[in-house]
């Protein structure tokens, strides 16, 4: 069977959505007992009698199940995920006004990380069994095995706590008004702990993936080639070599977003940063799960996007690709 | 691929380093209660002691002895970090054979149902779970492994079905061995460093999303756990208890992946003979 690439793509966009719908429409409403109570339920929240029948009109819970489906979806088609009834607001503005600060983190920290793990590759697998690549490789795997959540702590005892460096929490200081660039300074000032920490947790990752591939590409006929004519190392090290050994870097953009954001939840978390990772950390503290299953609405929509664009754009970076299988 | 792993294994340093630490750290989480000096829920002790003989970490806000619940957590995160990879895996191994040998409309299916689940964020999945139900341990060992098996599938899929063009396993068949033959005999040994590899990979990811779970609070609340450590003593940091409260489970948690990540690394470099020169690199 013969399957090409964009129906490949659909199916599996369309396999992705069935699932996010099972886990956010069909889950709540399997589950013994009643749907709003499963739902709405937590210790901060009492249902009155009024808000009940509200949130069942709101559903269609008094209608057919195929009803209550097309009900929801017609609010998603719309971009309402629901209602709040901890933040009293709308779940899609409380999403909206965190994504910017979760954005921020994610795609300086992939800017950073991409560059300091390319240029740390590609020197490594240069240097093959000299002394640089070795205490970069060791130390690379070390720094790969402290998870995300263990570097957040320490360097916000350390750096906020005990040295008292930079601020212990936020992405500013409250009320104070600051304006131009005092403002900058102190956005910049609340991004320098949780940005270095999602960066060095990725920093590894970028490495090893380059050095690997790097030392597949430098077996090549093409690199001896470059040498035979007598280029500069750099310009085989960076334009010849570098160059074929990204390609998978980009491949797995999408895969590691989900990482990423992964691990962005426990960093917010940890500095207190008003992105979505400390969102779903106060929807779980507060077991508001319509704003647990917006976030995941949010997230996996994120990730199929990145996808798609990578999709459609990998043939212009790798041209070799081949489009049927 | 036949390489005489333990032979090759033991040449490689980081292999060695990571393999005796996760075995010091295996052996006092199954020793836990052997080791511990006190019980790690008991709370007759005084709140906050500094470390002392008795207590060798000292004692946390409302009594417990740390060192004891350090050990008691480290078996939860062992336990729940391999049963995770043993299930994951083993339905990753039956995908992936199943996939690449029948073929067909079967494998689409099941291959594009593991891309998806690549782009959800198996964090969150298990968030909701765990909001839904407060299930307890083996549940959620069952459902982060019902959520990561992809990408052990990938792996086997790709593997197998080249294995499947191999002369000798073609020769067999043609000798009239059966396709279930086949795959005892040739297929799942050479599939075996593949296999572990995931292993690896998955107690590892596990590991982490026991602890990060649980430092999020939502972790079955009987179980110890290095999460609800790290995420109690950052709430005490002002108290000065960093070192003994905080360090050790984020200490720890941070070795035992780590010594995952070195092993992983090791067993990649010995089995894909295109990164290893002469013989592996030798640190």
């Amino acid at each position: 069977m013969k399957w090409n690439r964009k129906a490949k793509m659909v199916t599996v966009y369309l396999f992705t959505i069935i699932f996010l719908i099972f886990l956010n429409f069909l889950l709540p409403r399997l589950l013994p007992g009643d749907v709003i109570l499963a739902m709405y339920s937590g210790q901060e929240i009492l249902i009155t009698e009024e808000m009940y029948n509200e949130l069942v009109i709101l559903h269609g819970l008094d209608k057919t199940l195929y009803e209550q489906f097309s009900i929801y979806l017609t609010q998603l088609a719309h971009g309402d995920l629901g209602y709040s009834y901890v933040f009293h607001a709308s779940t899609t503005d409380l999403i909206l006004a965190a994504l910017p600060w979760t954005l921020l983190l994610v795609v300086t920290s992939f800017i950073l990380s991409a560059i300091a793990g390319i240029v740390l590759g590609v020197e490594s697998s240069w240097r093959r069994g000299g002394k640089i690549d070795k205490s970069l490789l060791v130390s690379m795997l070390f720094v790969d095995g402290v998870p995300s959540l263990a570097i957040g702590v320490i360097f916000l005892s350390v750096f906020s706590l005990k040295f008292g460096w930079f601020p212990t929490a936020g992405a500013m200081t409250p009320y104070s008004n600051a304006e131009g660039i005092a403002h900058i300074k102190d956005v910049l000032m609340h991004l320098v702990l949780p940005l270095s920490t999602l960066t060095l947790s990725q920093i590894p990752g970028d490495y090893l993936m380059i050095r690997n591939s790097m030392m597949l590409t430098i077996r090549e006929p093409f690199i001896l080639t470059a040498r035979a004519k007598g280029l500069t190392e750099r310009k085989i090290k960076y334009f010849h070599a570098a160059r074929n050994a990204i390609l998978p870097f980009f491949t797995r953009i999408g895969i590691r977003l989900t990482y990423v954001l992964t691990g962005v939840l426990f960093i917010e978390t940890i500095f207190a940063y008003p992105g979505l990772g400390l969102l779903t950390y106060e929807a779980i503290s507060n077991r508001d799960l319509p704003l647990i299953q917006g976030i995941l609405v949010v997230s996996v929509l994120l990730v199929l996007l990145v996808n798609i664009v990578i999709d459609i754009f990998y043939k212009k970076i790798d041209p070799r690709i081949e489009y049927a299988h | 691929m036949h390489i005489k792993m333990l032979h090759e294994f033991r040449r490689n340093k980081i292999g060695v380093i990571g393999l005796s630490i996760l075995l010091i750290l295996f052996l006092s989480a199954v020793l836990a209660p052997v080791i511990a000096p006190h019980d790690p829920w008991d709370y007759s002790f005084n709140y906050f002691e500094p470390p002392s003989k008795d207590h060798l970490l000292g004692t946390n806000d409302i009594g417990y002895d740390i060192f004891s619940e350090l050990l008691w957590s480290l078996r939860t995160s062992v336990v729940f970090g391999v049963s995770v990879a043993a299930i994951a895996c083993t339905i990753g191994l039956l995908v992936g054979i199943s996939a690449a040998l029948v073929g067909g409309t079967y494998d689409v299916i099941v291959m594009r149902v593991a891309d998806a689940l690549l782009a959800i964020p198996s964090i969150l999945v298990m968030i909701l779970i765990a909001a839904y139900f407060q299930p307890s341990l083996p549940v959620l060992i069952i459902t982060l492994s019902l959520i990561t098996w992809q990408t052990i599938a990938r792996g086997i899929r790709a593997q197998t079905l080249s294995l499947k063009t191999k002369l000798h396993i073609k020769a067999s068949k043609n000798m009239g061995a059966s396709t279930f033959y086949v795959m005892r005999k040739h297929i799942i040994p050479e599939l075996f460093p593949l296999f572990m590899m995931g292993f690896v990979t998955k107690t590892r990811i596990a590991v982490f999303m026991e602890a990060g779970l649980s430092f999020l609070g939502i972790f079955d609340p009987t179980t110890k756990s290095l999460g609800v450590m790290i995420s109690y003593a950052t709430h005490y940091l002002y108290l000065d208890v960093w070192l003994n409260w905080l360090l050790p489970p984020v200490f720890s948690l941070s070795i035992l992946i780590i010594s995952l990540a070195f092993i992983s690394f090791a067993v990649e470099e010995i089995f894909d003979p295109r990164l290893r020169r002469n013989n592996g690199t030798q640190i």
